[in-house]
């Protein structure tokens, strides 16, 4: 096990740091270059010239990444001049707002769509199985910006219940106490999650359903309820498993339309700001920080399959 | 008295149109403490029965009419809790595949103690302790350990043991057992059936025994029901039906074995009914070679032929049915002489991971002439189909030789690679899953042509309609998909597509053992028609040591990567000199009910791992006469008949004049 994780995290470690050195090289052959985006279309040739020299742009590629490297081994991700923060103080700020708007949609879509799977595989090809399908297909096929907008629409103007802009708290003391206004952009979220994860639900678990264990264990004389839940739903929970490894990701990312729509100050919008503004560092910062993300994101995924599944041995593979 | 009486039970199962009649007016009788054995081919609705009866029809099947009566009790009129106990506490069953029966995420243990758990409400610690007695009671080793273990950690005779701990926890008055040993060993399937032998007496039970295999009724069953198409066609005492068969089928699915082959297998011809549509007459008269006009309009009733024999045949079997007895088996025609294949000290090996390496075939040598077959027998893990996949050239050996028609295969390049596959194909198990679904038959046959570059379009056209002509196939196969056709049917096309290429070696791996027996029979005639019509070898592996006797001219047995025994077919099975070869042939069930194998042969416990197998004879951990010296290993030695042991059975018989031709010289 200990010799598993070595192994896996060295793999990380490799595939973080080409990442970093993929987005390094795009950013820097994007037009404009950060010294326009920085001192302004009124900028004298000269003033650029300076600027470019004092931060390290005029030095050739490879020098800046090698020196980007050797700050990033030490913590220090940058500094944004736009901001006029460093790149670790701005994402400290808006990363724990991200998570607990993810974390919230995410376990609401999970504790949603189980049910509704596994009762979709129970009735299969009966009427909640299509209802259930219908609707799902649509949730799956609503882009997220209009399902935001009809949410808002809906809630905060037909039927005033709801604040149509998230909690603009500075901390996330300050965001917790408006629950109120966290409840679209949570609901939002997690209705395309639960789409998603309840067709993986319903198909795991009507395989599963299949198998000769299931005939095994009705032939003790289970009620149906024991057999479904005693017996097929750890089976057929796997899949959601790869798909919370997958979604670990955008935990950290943050769901950039939903951020933006209900002006949520989170990692989703930040991103989105910086990317308008080309604050290199930033975008930086977030990009190795995702990447981080996704490659724990399997590694958890993997490590909760050995923990659920006993046929499952981790061992460092030696290809 | 009876336990369980079907009268008249109905079931269909639902299609998207119309529905499949599975089950047509059965009545059936299963007494207090007897066996029960059902037979028939797939189709034959045997496993439909008794899955009536436990209620675990698969999606959209029903039981549409008739009663069952368990105990004088109507299961069909109960209520759904009330069922569900008398199914959970007085019924257990026994499924057949044992690697997928078992929830792979639930421990041993509480697998087995559910049914005490939810019927009994026995607490944790009582069900456990209950656990572990009735693992150790059916025979499985450190039972204290395996109740905490997982599915996967146990081999499938050990599964099979946890599936039958599992029926027997609740003290079942009736077992069901529905091919409970046909994905075993037969080794395996030995320990298996005596098991629930030793267990009806011990706890009073009636056992229903469902099986294809005849030789399985004969020894095991008190009473048989013989079922086709949905119908029981015959019930008679096991003693009374092998002795005097009444039903054309009954005769017929006896001819077909084997055991009972006189110069050539009987096959029956064509393929049984479809259920979905409505039948006239005897179901099994368009296949039969007795059926008049009046079997095939009047609806034909069972008949009673003795007090416990009843028979629905308008047409029945006078005279008795012969089995060879073992010993009498017909001398091959003379194989052509040259060696078309020499394997020298193979050996293949695989890499564990770490954890050392799996030594799955250890220096085998053997030769095949021109025009003869050589089978190879073993159980599964003992390398058998290994060494198919060597000398077809599918992988490559760690070490040794193989030299076909004179070339050693190992220093090929590219180029003469290609040209070597011309010279030997493979025949495979599932010929569904070994073609490309998405293919039409033509493109399937056309293929290896293609890449062979045989001839040109309108050549390979014609070579391939001659193929299947050749296995028995209508020239309009060629526009159909695999789905389209039965499992005998894909065997004759996998056939013809072992020999688009004109090979001069077939390597067959376990080529009938999916198939129903009348199915197989057609297979094996087929192999062995076009094998004295173009000279064909064949390299013959399987697992069933009757198919093999009746196929090959000379017989190699493996045991855990090596070869423990080679020569000519008919010494090798009666006069067999390994002790290993002599267990394997007792534990074959026969069906002659007169045949009783001596208990002395019979091998214990499980096979070794391949991963650090046993120094010196591999097989010492088993065998009833190991002694200290089988620890260095036993040279292959001997004339025609070789053994590698050092205690042989039995001297090597002289060559008579009947015996078949000397093989390995």
């Amino acid at each position: 096990m200990a010799r598993y994780l070595l192994t896996r995290l060295g793999q990380a470690l490799v595939i973080v740091v080409l990442v970093t050195l993929i987005t390094f090289v795009i950013l820097h052959f994007l037009p404009g270059g950060a010294a326009r985006a920085i001192l302004g279309k009124e900028a004298t040739l000269e003033q650029i010239a300076a600027f470019n020299h004092e931060m390290g742009y005029d030095r050739p590629l490879w020098e800046q990444y090698a020196l980007y490297l050797q700050r990033l081994v030490h913590g220090d991700l940058g500094y944004s001049f736009q901001l006029n923060q460093s790149v670790a103080e701005a994402i400290s700020q808006r990363l724990p707002k991200t998570m607990l708007l993810s974390l919230a949609s995410t376990a609401l879509a999970v504790v949603v769509a189980i049910p509704l799977g596994v009762v979709q595989a129970v009735r299969r090809n009966k009427w909640p199985d299509y209802t259930i399908n219908a609707l799902s297909l649509l949730a799956y096929a609503t882009p997220i910006f209009f399902m935001g907008l009809m949410m808002i629409i809906l809630f905060s103007q037909v039927w005033p219940v709801l604040p149509p802009e998230a909690p603009q708290g500075f901390t996330l003391g300050e965001v917790l106490a408006d629950p109120a206004g966290l409840v679209l952009p949570t609901v939002t979220l997690a209705v395309l999650t639960v789409a998603v994860y309840s067709r993986y639900v319903r198909s795991s678990m009507v395989d599963n359903l299949n198998e000769n264990y299931v005939r095994t264990a009705r032939s003790k004389g289970l009620s149906e309820g024991r057999v479904i839940v005693g017996h097929t739903l750890r089976n057929g929970l796997f899949p959601v498993i790869t798909l919370l490894g997958m979604y670990l990701p955008a935990l950290f990312s943050g769901a950039l339309v939903v951020e933006r729509l209900f002006n949520y100050p989170g990692m989703g919008l930040l991103f989105w700001q910086s990317a308008l503004k080309r604050d290199y560092p930033i975008l930086l910062g977030v990009t190795l920080l995702i990447s981080v993300a996704t490659v724990l994101g399997a590694l958890v995924a993997d490590i909760l399959y050995a923990a659920v599944d006993p046929r499952v041995r981790l061992k460092a593979s030696r290809s | 008295m009876s336990l369980l009486r079907l009268v008249d039970l109905s079931t269909d199962i639902a299609l998207r149109r119309g529905a499949v009649h599975a089950l047509d007016h059965v009545n059936l009788e299963v007494r207090q403490g007897e066996t029960l054995g059902v037979v028939g081919e797939s189709g034959s609705g045997k496993t439909m029965t008794v899955l009536s009866v436990m209620g675990l029809l698969p999606p959209g099947g029903r039981v549409v009419g008739g009663q069952i009566l368990f105990d004088g009790r109507d299961l069909l009129a109960m209520k759904p809790e009330e069922l569900r106990r008398v199914r959970g506490v007085e019924m257990g069953m026994v499924f057949q595949d044992p690697l997928t029966s078992l929830n792979p995420t639930m421990r041993i243990g509480a697998q087995v103690a559910e049914p005490l758990r939810v019927h009994q409400g026995v607490g944790k610690a009582e069900a456990r302790e209950r656990a572990i007695e009735i693992l150790r009671r059916v025979g499985m080793p450190r039972p204290e350990k395996i109740v905490d273990d997982y599915p996967h950690q146990l081999s499938g005779g050990m599964r099979q043991r946890v599936v039958i701990a599992m029926a027997l926890i609740r003290s079942p008055r009736l077992l069901i057992a529905d091919e409970p040993t046909t994905a075993l060993d037969v080794t395996t399937q030995r320990q298996i059936l005596e098991l629930i032998d030793d267990l009806r007496e011990e706890f009073k039970m009636a056992v229903i025994l469902v099986t294809h295999d005849l030789g399985v009724i004969a020894s095991r069953a008190d009473r048989v029901a013989v079922m086709y198409a949905g119908r029981v066609v015959e019930t008679a005492t096991t003693e009374e039906l092998f002795r005097a068969p009444r039903h054309r089928y009954t005769e017929a699915l006896m001819h077909a074995l084997p055991e009972s082959a006189q110069g050539k297998l009987y096959s029956i011809p064509g393929l049984p009914p479809d259920l979905s549509r409505p039948l006239t007459g005897c179901r099994f008269a368009p296949r039969c070679r007795h059926a008049t006009d009046a079997c095939r309009t009047t609806d034909v009733q069972l008949v009673q032929a003795a007090e416990e024999h009843l028979y629905a045949c308008l047409h029945p079997v006078t005279e008795p049915v012969a089995f060879a007895p073992r010993g009498a088996g017909e001398p091959r025609e003379a194989a052509g002489s040259g060696t078309i294949l020499s394997v020298r000290e193979l050996v293949k090996e695989y890499d564990a991971g770490g954890k050392g390496r799996v030594s799955a075939v250890a220096g085998v040598s053997f030769e095949v002439k021109a025009g003869e077959t050589l089978g190879i027998v073993g159980e599964s893990g003992c390398g058998k189909s290994t060494v198919g996949r060597l000398v077809a050239g599918l992988e490559e050996p760690t070490g040794g030789q193989i030299v076909l028609d004179g070339t050693d295969i190992a220093g090929l390049d590219r180029r003469a690679r290609r040209r070597m596959h011309r010279e030997v194909q493979l025949m495979f198990q599932d010929s569904y899953a070994a073609m490309n679904p998405r293919m039409r038959i033509d493109g399937i046959l056309t293929e290896p042509l293609e890449i062979q570059r045989v001839g040109d379009q309108a050549a390979r056209r014609a070579r391939v309609t001659r193929l299947l002509d050749q296995v028995g196939l209508p020239a309009r196969a060629l526009e159909r998909y695999p789905h389209e056709f039965s499992g005998g049917q894909l065997q004759r096309i996998g056939l013809a597509r072992s020999l688009a290429l004109e090979p001069r070696l077939i390597v067959a791996d376990e080529p009938v053992s999916a198939l129903d027996v009348s199915i197989q029979a057609q297979v094996l005639n087929l192999m062995r028609d076009l094998q004295s019509e173009l000279g064909l070898s064949y390299v013959f592996i399987s697992h069933d040591l009757s198919v093999v006797d009746y196929m090959a001219d000379r017989i190699a047995v493996m045991y855990l990567g090596k070869l423990v025994e080679i020569g000519p077919a008919s010494q090798v099975v009666r006069a067999a000199r390994h002790p290993y070869t002599q267990a394997l042939i007792d534990a074959v069930p026969s069906p002659d009910p007169g045949h009783a194998p001596s208990p002395a042969t019979a091998i214990r416990g499980e096979l070794p791992s391949a991963l650090n197998p046993p120094t010196g004879c591999r097989f010492r951990t088993r065998c009833p006469l190991a002694q200290e010296i089988c620890a260095t290993e036993p040279p292959l030695q001997g004339g025609p008949h070789q053994v590698a042991c050092h205690f042989p059975l039995r001297p090597e018989a002289a060559v008579s004049a009947g015996a078949a031709p000397a093989g390995a010289g």
